[in-house]
């Protein structure tokens, strides 16, 4: 039992040991990069409160700033645009927690498109994915260096995540079939059970009268 | 020892009976109590697969068979708690899943938490009852297949309060431990009642640490067909569902409840009188023993449930490790039921036939003290071996506790056995209510400070085992008593009932229970006087 023990712990330190030394050299820090980028996310459908999963549209588009210098966008060859949880869904969420080192930050973890970067502004309408979460968002786009590392970003809120956001209404994921087949199934179990009882009671009356 | 069936009429060895005073002597034969009726003819233990004791309780454990009636009831019984167990959490791995498609906060989920280990509260303690009252085959049909609706009902599962709900009914099936500890009990004696117990509930435990590998593999291989997670995750919990069904049937089909047959035929034909339950009850409640072991299961099994809750995210959180990694470090934790549980109803049964009763009070504290200590260190613990070094000696020292804390517990009471079950487990459940209450449901602590102010919490809760005293055999720190009377088995077990009854004869199976039951002597039984008969004069002098 003791030599059980011992093996699998020291199973477990090898395994997590070769995890935790996948970090690059160099941390990325959410703070040491450049909004040099301009974003805007607009739902398609005018007038709607809340979006739905899997139906509805958002425009989304992104350029260098006009207020950006000249070479701003020389470093970054690819564009990633991710879909950021805003402040109101991350309240007593902490598996959704923004952290400064954007390899453990936890609130952009939906990606909704990586495209090369060609310079001009570029735009995109994108249907939000079925398996998107209730909740409230914004986009932000980041830009790739060469070394696969973030650069420079834009966002379609402002600093505190408070502006032009939106709301999506997930699926629920519920079936009728489901429920249906769910619904048979109890009845089967409730029915098996009262079988037994009453087969069981007419034995056991049958064996008193003897 | 000396064959079991030698006080019968006329069976070899009977005319030299008692003369080396090492063979136990019955004061009663069954056939001339005035109420009962004859059990046997002519030597029906012969009829059993395995050795049994003169209540027809197996003296063996053999794990690999399943003869009838004593092995199947093992196997039958662990299996049907193992099946709960993986019910009631199997949401937890799932719960990354869950918690998007349901928009969960962390409030949610710890409440559903708390829910999940509350139903089993009140269940195992009518579960007790109806233990006593209607046999354990019932009381464990009853709980897995008026249980299984709730599995299934998680497919209607659209926001946290339905989900707390639904947490908290499939949580009612936790109740099986008790009708499996039940029936255990009575087909097994006492000698190896430590081990035996410890296997049952431990490899049934094990359901903890199984379901969070087996339910997203489940999931995973219904994404395959093509459903979405939202979906997904509902459905996988379809198969937790069957297999409550399936065992609910063969529990029906295959069990019997006593070692005699099935509790209604016998007590149809009146070999097994039928009891009030208002006695029962009371003889439960009166006896502060009970309340005791209510405490100290609250802090090795309510620890336990507790760490299912909350370990997989702890490691997640604290350590950063992945979901997949964090679920199996969850699920080693309850896989160690699968010798430490054992481990612990052995060591029980080994320190009772050395010391005693005394022993396997000391073996108790022992342990549970350990695995509380282990506990602290966990929390404390800031580089991940050394975490996960101290979770497997506190899985271990904890899991064995239970283990002996049930060794102990047959022993309470004879009349209220089932109810007594019930109250201990309902302790456990209570137990982990109060820790995920305390420690895990608020931002008052850190997950780690709420593991090692748990384990503190534990070591304090544990010490009340020193006052739990049978006059007939001493406690921790005091010898047994050294009256005439109160220090016979008989005079324990035969208080239990009232001079109307015991005038009835219905106290007749406590009587043979302590007549068992001085092998909790320790070593001393083998040199133990021969009682007097307290009531009647035997019918053979």
């Amino acid at each position: 039992m003791a030599v059980q023990t011992f093996l699998f712990a020291s199973l477990i330190f090898f395994s997590s040991s070769i995890e935790s030394n996948h970090g690059a050299t160099e941390v990325s820090l959410f703070t040491n990069l450049e909004n040099s980028l301009e974003v805007t996310a607009k739902p398609t459908r005018v007038g709607v409160v809340v979006l739905e999963a899997g139906k509805d549209m958002v425009r989304i588009t992104w350029m260098l700033k006009s207020s950006a210098k000249v070479n701003d966008d020389a470093s970054f060859k690819t564009v990633e645009v991710k879909l950021c949880y805003a402040p109101i869904s991350q309240v007593d969420r902490p598996w959704r927690k923004t952290h400064n080192e954007l390899s453990r930050d936890r609130s952009c973890p939906h990606k909704i498109v990586s495209k090369p970067y060609d310079k001009i502004p570029q735009s995109l309408n994108w249907t939000i994915d079925r398996e998107t979460p209730t909740g409230t968002y914004f986009v932000r786009v980041y830009g790739i260096g060469v070394n696969g590392q973030e650069v420079a970003y834009g966002q379609s809120s402002d600093a505190e995540k408070t502006t032009n956001l939106f709301s999506v209404e997930g699926i629920s994921g519920r079936h009728t079939s489901l429920d249906i087949a769910s619904i048979c199934f109890s009845v089967f179990s409730f029915g098996t059970l009262l079988v037994f009882l009453v087969k069981e009671k007419r034995k056991a009356n049958l064996q008193q009268r003897k | 020892m000396a064959p079991n069936h030698s006080n019968e009429n006329g069976s070899i060895g009977s005319s030299l009976h008692g003369v080396t005073a090492r063979e136990q002597i019955f004061c009663f034969s069954v056939e001339d109590g005035p109420s009962s009726q004859a059990i046997r003819s002519d030597d029906p233990t012969a009829k059993f697969a395995l050795p049994v004791d003169s209540e027809h309780r197996a003296k063996v454990f053999k794990p690999l068979s399943f003869a009838k009636p004593h092995m199947r009831a093992f196997h039958l019984g662990w299996i049907s708690f193992f099946t709960c167990f993986i019910s009631t959490f199997a949401a937890a791995p799932l719960v990354p899943v869950i918690r998007d498609n349901l928009d969960l906060t962390k409030t949610d989920i710890g409440n559903a938490g708390v829910a999940s280990v509350s139903g089993a509260i009140f269940s195992r303690l009518a579960m007790g009852a109806v233990c006593d009252l209607l046999g354990a085959r019932y009381g464990t049909a009853f709980s897995l297949m008026l249980s299984a609706p709730a599995v299934f009902s998680m497919s209607f599962v659209a926001d946290a309060g339905s989900y707390l709900a639904v947490r908290f009914m499939i949580g009612f099936c936790l109740a099986t431990f008790v009708s499996c500890q039940y029936w255990t009990s009575v087909m097994f004696t006492g000698k190896i009642i430590g081990l035996v117990n410890g296997c049952a509930g431990g490899w049934g435990d094990m359901g903890g640490g199984v379901t969070q590998l087996l339910m997203p593999m489940v999931f995973h291989v219904i994404k395959l067909t093509g459903a979405t997670p939202f979906t997904a995750w509902r459905f996988a919990f379809f198969i937790p569902g069957f297999l409550q069904i399936i065992m609910g049937i063969l529990v029906l089909t295959l069990g019997q409840d006593l070692p005699d047959g099935n509790l209604s035929t016998l007590q149809k034909s009146g070999q097994v009188s039928k009891d009030k339950f208002s006695k029962v009850f009371w003889f439960a409640v009166k006896n502060y023993r009970t309340w005791i072991l209510f405490v100290l299961y609250g802090f090795s099994m309510g620890v336990e449930l507790t760490i299912n809750n909350v370990i997989s995210g702890y490691f997640y959180d604290r350590f950063n490790l992945t979901l997949h990694t964090a679920g199996i470090v969850a699920a080693s934790f309850g896989m160690a039921n699968f010798f430490a549980r054992p481990f612990g109803g052995y060591a029980s049964d080994v320190a009772a036939r050395l010391f005693g009763m005394r022993g396997r009070l000391w073996t108790l504290w022992i342990l549970q003290t350990v695995g509380a200590l282990f506990c602290i260190w966990l929390g404390r613990a800031s580089s991940l071996p050394i975490a996960i070094l101290a979770m497997m000696l506190f899985s271990v020292g904890t899991q064995a506790a239970c283990g002996a804390l049930f060794g102990v517990a047959p022993f309470v009471s004879r009349r209220s056995l089932g109810l007594i079950s019930g109250l201990t487990g309902a302790g456990g459940n209570f137990g982990s209510g109060v820790t995920q209450l305390l420690f895990f449901s608020s931002s008052r602590f850190s997950t780690a400070e709420g593991l090692s102010l748990m384990g503190v919490m534990a070591v304090v809760c544990t010490i009340p085992v020193a006052f739990i005293h049978f006059p007939q055999w001493g406690s921790m720190f005091l010898r047994p008593s050294q009256h005439e009377e109160r220090s016979k088995e008989e005079h324990y077990y035969g208080g239990e009932w009232t001079e109307e009854e015991k005038s009835l004869g219905l106290h007749e199976g406590s009587i043979k229970f302590a007549e068992n039951s001085r092998s909790e002597r320790g070593r001393k039984a083998v040199l133990a006087d021969i009682p007097t008969p307290e009531t009647g004069s035997p019918a053979h002098v």
